[in-house]
């Protein structure tokens, strides 16, 4: 194979349109994969706290302790942010009102806007996943027309028009293509690989804020029955 | 419970990711050149000659090549024929040349000899002439004395004086002579050597005039070769010359040939045909007939139609005339390229 047929020689001759489209599309490859390592620990870290607080809360523990044993100004995140979210404001509405459903409310009110901002905090990014994912195959088919473009407009002046006249350009502009779709399909698998994982992460957390809301029904319940009785 | 920092940072996977990147980069750049190879530049259609030269072309090839081996061993022989008659003349010039000098040398020598011998012979003379002089110069003073000693004893010490003098003129006289005949010794045996060292440079000037000569002659014989040689390779260059315009007249015939094909659908890949092609003196088509079939009779007649539409091949006149009789007559083999 000769040397001019080369991708790194081929990428060095390609025109100026079809070299900023690889640029991009590099760009857009490179930051993909920093979002996708990123995303990947993070969801990867959500899980262990995750499975780590569960069973830390239902070891029994009182759950005034649980709440005393983080300081009130450190940042909690997943479930315990919601935990904590919610038993803030349970503490506070506790004194201020008698009725469980206002309690309740306030209470359900407080995890679910938590909640939202966990969904917030795990799916960041995966938008740009996504965009990369579906939009750099079409930059790389740009790419490969404005060069095959240009190819057939040198190849009207040339003579004969051999294969091997017009092969190079088309690969060169083919390039362009096949680094499309180098950006793109790592893109596509793993934004659908983050973002079910944080979908399942999400329903985790709810699942935990409906099981807590639970658990303070019933405590309420029992108040509001001493109090009724 | 265990606080771990939940932020994640982006360091570590902007490096990941430029690592894997640079990683697939070097990859590619390895790997890929020794990957796939391109597909060799078939013609799209293969109509090739395949008997451009005849038998008799072989032969007569065969013949040339004999011919300039013979030619080439002859000139080997001639060469060194002349090498060796050239030195055994150069042997025979040497040994002439001693001889002569060793005759010139002897003459030399016998002239310095018969030189000494004259030499002595005068010296003796001399001498002889001396002694008798002195013999009757003594015979007269003794007469003289006697004669006087009889006379007077006055005139005896004028007379002994008068013969002391006599005698040392004599002697002078022959001191004088004995410087001459030694001059004359010297000035023979200057002679002699001045005669021996013209015959030295005559010997020496011979020798060189025969080395030019045989220069001369060495030098006209090389030419001689050379330009043979020369001739021999005009002779070769020109046959190139006319190979090179036959094979551009095979190209031609190729390229009008396949221009005229027009393939029969479903042929299968293999199909070859052959198609023996005679023309005229001026290129026209003698006749065109089917050497071997393919099989398939579609193809073998749209290859005959090929070449009759492609004819005349009037190329064929500018062809070298030797070698427009041998490409009269060819074949033309049929093959579906990878065009469909």
């Amino acid at each position: 194979m000769n040397d001019a047929m080369s991708i790194p020689h081929l990428i060095i001759n390609a025109s100026g349109v079809v070299q900023a489209v690889m640029l991009l599309l590099l760009l857009g490859s490179l930051l993909s994969w920093v979002v996708i390592f990123q995303r990947s620990f993070v969801m990867r870290r959500a899980r262990k706290a995750h499975r780590d607080f569960e069973d830390r809360f239902w070891s029994g523990v009182d759950l005034n302790e649980l709440y005393r044993e983080t300081p009130a100004e450190q940042e909690t995140l997943g479930a315990e942010h919601i935990f904590r979210a919610g038993f803030r404001e349970f503490n506070r509405l506790m004194p201020k009102t008698q009725s469980p459903q206002a309690i309740l409310d306030g209470v359900q009110r407080s995890m679910r806007v938590a909640w939202s901002r966990e969904e917030d905090r795990l799916n960041l990014h995966l938008v740009f996943l996504a965009t990369v994912a579906s939009s750099s195959p079409y930059i790389g088919l740009f790419g490969t027309v404005w060069g095959i473009m240009g190819s057939f407009q040198s190849l009207s002046m040339a003579q004969q028009a051999t294969l091997g006249t017009v092969a190079p350009w088309i690969a060169e502009a083919l390039i362009a293509t096949a680094m499309g779709l180098f950006a793109a399909i790592p893109a596509v698998i793993f934004y659908n690989r983050l973002s079910s994982e944080s979908s399942r992460l999400l329903g985790k957390y709810e699942d935990f804020a409906e099981e807590f809301h639970s658990i303070l029904h019933r405590n309420l319940q029992g108040r509001g029955d001493n109090a009724a009785g | 419970m265990a606080r771990q920092r939940r932020h994640v940072g982006y360091g570590l996977p902007l490096t990941l990711a430029i690592g894997l990147h640079l990683g697939l980069l070097v990859i590619s750049v390895i790997r890929f050149p020794s990957a796939d190879s391109e597909p060799p530049n078939q013609a799209i259609v293969q109509a090739t000659l395949v008997r451009a030269e005849t038998a008799t072309d072989q032969a007569q090839q065969a013949q040339q090549q004999a011919r300039a081996a013979a030619k080439a061993e002859q000139q080997r022989k001639e060469t060194q024929a002349a090498e060796q008659a050239e030195a055994e003349a150069e042997a025979e010039r040497q040994r002439r040349q001693e001889q002569e000098q060793a005759a010139q040398r002897e003459q030399a020598r016998e002239a310095a000899e018969q030189a000494e011998a004259e030499a002595e012979r005068r010296a003796e003379q001399a001498a002889q002439q001396e002694a008798e002089r002195q013999r009757q110069a003594e015979a007269e003073a003794e007469a003289e004395r006697e004669r006087q000693a009889e006379e007077e004893a006055r005139k005896q010490r004028e007379a002994e004086a008068e013969a002391e003098r006599e005698r040392q003129a004599e002697e002078e006289a022959r001191k004088q002579r004995e410087a001459e005949a030694e001059a004359e010794r010297k000035r023979q045996a200057e002679e002699e050597a001045r005669k021996q060292r013209e015959a030295e440079a005559e010997a020496e000037r011979k020798r060189q005039a025969e080395e030019e000569a045989r220069q001369r002659a060495a030098e006209a014989s090389q030419s001689s070769l050379d330009q043979a040689i020369a001739g021999e390779s005009e002779a070769v260059a020109n046959a190139q010359q006319a190979e090179e315009a036959a094979n551009g007249f095979i190209n031609l015939v190729r390229q009008a040939v396949e221009q005229a094909w027009a393939i029969p659908p479903n042929v299968s890949d293999g199909a070859a045909a052959e198609i023996s092609v005679r023309l005229g003196p001026s290129g026209e088509l003698f006749a065109a007939s089917i050497g071997r079939s393919s099989g398939n009779s579609a193809f073998d007649r749209s290859a005959l139609d090929a070449v009759e539409t492609a004819a005349p091949f009037a190329e064929l006149r500018e062809l070298p005339a030797s070698v427009q009789r041998e490409y009269r007559e060819f074949t033309l083999r049929f093959r579906p390229g990878d065009i469909r």
